[in-house]
């Protein structure tokens, strides 16, 4: 019985470690690669063991190609974005899970519905519009459309957290005599801190890596990492340590967000995939 | 109570007001960026707009959903859609729950396997199709083509021929969003009472019919709205297909999105362009409606 359970116990040990080997490789791998010389890359059988350089970096750094410019560009974006989503999204969110209006929850599934909207249905009208009133390739244009992708999910997952409030603090707050404003703001906000800091990290995640919006509306000023590592591929078809070395830093602020804010973000997924889209 | 009646009305024109204040700004920014483009969009896809020959703009009325109905490109995007979404979103499912249901019955190490699933969810589509593209399926010194030589089965041409290209989009896809699957089932599993298995343990109950009869029913509002999520994610993708394949060799990965994409930014002919994206709107909406039927229905 003992022995059975042992062997179990290293087989599951098994499939684990094949679920981490799969997800983590290619980023390990992509890792390792930034640090080898050209040559090392293309050396069969791979090589382990390298004299490690920091050329590439150098060069997506300092050099002719660098991406700094376009990692400034990822957060301005990305952080004008989230600050306007918030500001935004969480007033409606506490109106649409506590307050009592009409139409209330024709207006629930209307933000539901603007979810659903794919983003190449709504590429070809922005393109027309910001052509037509010159904000095509601007920091405006751009942090102004992220809000439709991010408005109606920040609104959603807000919507749950402040569901969790307990309704005898807000009341005891309006009993106070305190407005409802500064209910909101000193009671009720103050509980949903949590909730709050998932909701921004998801929005800033999702801003950082977008891709498709930028590429068609972003031009030579505005151009975000995601962009400049497409066009980097199809200039410098070959050179993978460089590709590697600007992905490496392109994605360095994410994947740090994702190792450090691990358990926030699964608990954001979970909320917004059990509760979230489900309650109406 | 009688007291408290009178100024009732007031506190509620109050409570309207303040909620009228609070969603304002979220209804005119909803308004102004999703509702009046898809209007806009409905009205481009009814007009003839080729910017590679504009001297023919103008009104075309239903001509170009007529033109879908003799576009093999279109039903060929149509049906790679279907395989796309289907089989991405049954493997994200089926290995997702495996796992998790593996993993549970780990006692410890569950956390690092945590932060490696996280790894995918937080990369940028495009940079995972790049990824891919280079360091993984590039023929000769990727990671699938140094193991397939090493097992003997030889040098492959992952993206550029037409059925191991699809094949790997899928892979590709599979990869990046399985752990949203896992992660998201792992924790819901966390969550159910341990004394529902044990009861069914005393009762001999063998493991499949444990997992059949008590397991799947307590997640199953969870495992729909995986699916729900899966779904309009798949029939979105577009990053990782673009840098992966952009679409080729030919037309072997372009599902509708990217089809729709290439027509209106590649050929410059919005109008079409527009008239695809209206189909597959619709098809996302249809979709996500009848899902979200089925989880009232069986809920």
């Amino acid at each position: 019985m003992n022995g059975r359970s042992t062997l179990r116990r290293i087989a599951l040990a098994a499939i684990a470690g094949a679920g981490l080997a799969v997800w983590a490789f290619p980023v390990i791998w992509g890792l390792l690669t930034s640090f080898k010389t050209e040559r090392d890359v293309l050396a069969y059988p791979p090589v382990w063991l390298f004299k490690p350089t920091l050329d590439n970096y150098r060069e997506v750094i300092f050099g002719a190609s660098s991406i700094v410019p376009n990692l400034w560009s990822s957060f301005v974006v990305s952080t004008s974005a989230t600050l306007l989503t918030m500001l935004i999204a969480v007033p409606a969110a506490y109106a649409l899970a506590r307050l009592r209006y009409p139409a209330k929850r024709a207006s629930g599934f209307y933000v539901l519905a603007t979810q659903m909207l794919p983003p190449v249905g709504l590429i070809i009208p922005y393109y027309l519009v910001l052509q037509k009133i010159g904000a095509l390739d601007t920091y405006a244009g751009l942090t102004v459309i992220y809000l439709t992708f991010s408005l109606p999910f920040a609104i959603w997952l807000m919507v749950s957290y402040f569901e969790d409030v307990p309704f005898e603090m807000e009341e005891a707050a309006l009993l106070d005599r305190a407005g409802r404003l500064r209910a909101l703001w000193y009671v009720i906000l103050p509980q949903v801190r949590g909730g709050m800091a998932v909701t921004t990290i998801f929005v800033f995640l999702n801003a950082w890596n977008e891709f498709m919006f930028a590429v068609v509306l972003g031009g030579n000023r505005v151009r975000p990492v995601t962009v400049a590592m497409f066009n980097f591929i199809s200039v410098e078809q070959t050179q993978w340590a460089k590709l590697a070395a600007g992905a490496m830093l392109a994605m360095a602020p994410v994947i740090l967000i994702g190792i450090f804010a691990q358990r926030h973000i699964v608990k954001g997924l979970t909320v917004g995939a059990v509760k979230g889209g489900g309650r109406r | 109570m009688v007291a408290a009646r009178r100024p009732a009305p007031t506190l509620e024109a109050q409570e309207r007001r303040f909620a009228l204040m609070l969603l304002g700004p979220a209804l005119v920014a909803l308004l102004l960026t999703t509702t009046a483009p898809l209007v806009y969009l409905v009205w481009n896809s009814l007009q003839r707009l080729d910017l590679g020959m504009p001297w023919l703009a103008g009104f075309a009325g239903l001509d170009n959903y007529a033109k879908m109905g003799s576009d093999p490109r279109f039903w060929n995007s149509l049906l790679l859609t279907g395989i796309y979404t289907a089989s991405t979103v049954v493997l994200q499912v089926v290995i997702g729950l495996s796992l998790a249901l593996l993993v549970l019955q780990i006692p410890s190490g569950q956390g690092i396997l945590r932060v490696a699933a996280i790894l995918p969810i937080v990369l940028a589509p495009v940079v995972v199709g790049l990824f891919w593209r280079t360091l993984v399926l590039a023929p000769d010194f990727g990671l699938v083509d140094l193991v397939t030589r090493a097992l003997g089965l030889g040098s492959h041409n992952w993206l550029g021929d037409p059925q191991l290209a699809l094949i790997s989009v899928i892979a590709i896809h599979t990869w990046q969003w399985t752990p949203f699957a896992f992660l998201v089932l792992l924790a819901t599993l966390a969550t159910l009472p341990p004394d529902v298995f044990e009861a069914a343990r005393l009762d001999r109950a063998g493991a499949w019919q444990r997992f059949r009869h008590i397991t799947l029913p307590l997640i199953r509002p969870a495992v729909v709205m995986v699916v729900i999520l899966r779904m309009m994610t798949a029939l979105s993708a577009f990053a990782a297909i673009f840098a992966a394949t952009g679409g080729g060799p030919g037309s072997a990965t372009e599902i509708l999105n990217l089809y729709a994409y290439r027509t209106s930014f590649t050929e410059l002919n919005l109008g079409y362009g527009a008239s695809l994206a209206v189909v597959l709107m619709s098809i996302t909406l249809a979709v996500s409606y009848l899902m979200f039927r089925l989880r009232r229905a069986r809920g």
